[in-house]
């Protein structure tokens, strides 16, 4: 079985922004793995520098447009990790995440980790293609 | 292809009614099963149940293994285990209680240090075959 890159929106290729030897998407078997989100402006390319629920709204505005255009979407996520530069953020985190993702809900681990570049948030998830 | 949500096999392990988390149990989806990190939480009643790391893995263990086979699968088709533990040095008192559960051949796993929600000690996320 082979795996596919999928290539992102230009401008949401947030791992060649974010300067990593990583692809945001990979299609492997009947999944679609993405890589760690951290929050870029669309508009810029640059490290969006916000609040811990701008930079969770930002993060996941790019995951549904990039599963979108990759012909998944939000209610095809199976599981999602979140990892925080502080989990005394986990509620407002909590709180956006919420209004994007839809009843019933994926699987979810959070975590607090020490992340690059100041980043609060990072999301990574596995969908269904 | 669909993802099957899989419920709370008892009502303590609700997450998203006890602390409002906005999650499933677990995901059932191309022949596997998603779990949502896994922390020591009565599964009777929801309530926190701190302790060492030890008595916090036998929990979650305890809790898994109901939900695994709440799904139709169980705790020897573990594909790959996250450990997620506070201080690595607890290293190797989390092998010990660890080896315990995966007497029939263990699952690919990786163990390193985070911080879990409300100081608990020790977070497993797993992924299981269906």
């Amino acid at each position: 079985m082979a795996r596919t890159i999928v290539s992102p929106p230009p401008d949401l290729d947030i791992a060649a922004a974010l300067g990593q030897p990583a692809s945001t998407l990979v299609r492997g078997g009947p999944f679609l793995f993405v890589s760690g989100l951290a929050a870029i402006d669309p508009a810029t390319g640059q490290r969006l520098r916000g609040p811990i629920m701008t930079e969770t709204r930002v993060v996941l505005t790019a995951l549904k447009q990039m599963l979108e255009a990759a012909g998944s979407s939000l209610d095809k996520v199976v599981k999602v990790n979140v990892l925080m530069a502080s989990m005394l953020e986990a509620t407002p985190m909590n709180d956006v995440y919420a209004e994007f993702f839809p009843d019933p809900p994926p699987a979810r681990t959070v975590c607090g980790a020490r992340l690059p570049d100041g980043c609060r948030i990072m999301i990574e998830c596995t969908a269904l293609a | 292809m669909m993802r099957d949500v899989i419920a709370a096999p008892r009502p303590g392990l609700d997450f998203r009614r006890h602390y409002g988390h906005h999650q499933s149990p677990a995901i059932r989806a191309g022949g596997l099963i998603f779990c949502s990190g896994m922390l020591a939480i009565d599964p009777e009643t929801g309530e926190r149940r701190h302790g060492t790391l030890t008595e916090e893995a036998h929990c979650i263990f305890g809790n898994l293994k109901l939900l695994l086979e709440s799904a139709g699968s169980s705790l020897d088709r573990l594909v790959q285990v996250h450990a997620l533990i506070y201080d690595s040095i607890e290293y190797d008192v989390l092998n010990r209680v660890y080896r315990q559960y995966v007497a029939g051949g263990p699952p690919a796993r990786t163990v390193w240090t985070a911080q879990s929600e409300a100081g608990f000690k020790i977070q497993l996320d797993v992924i299981a075959a269906a």
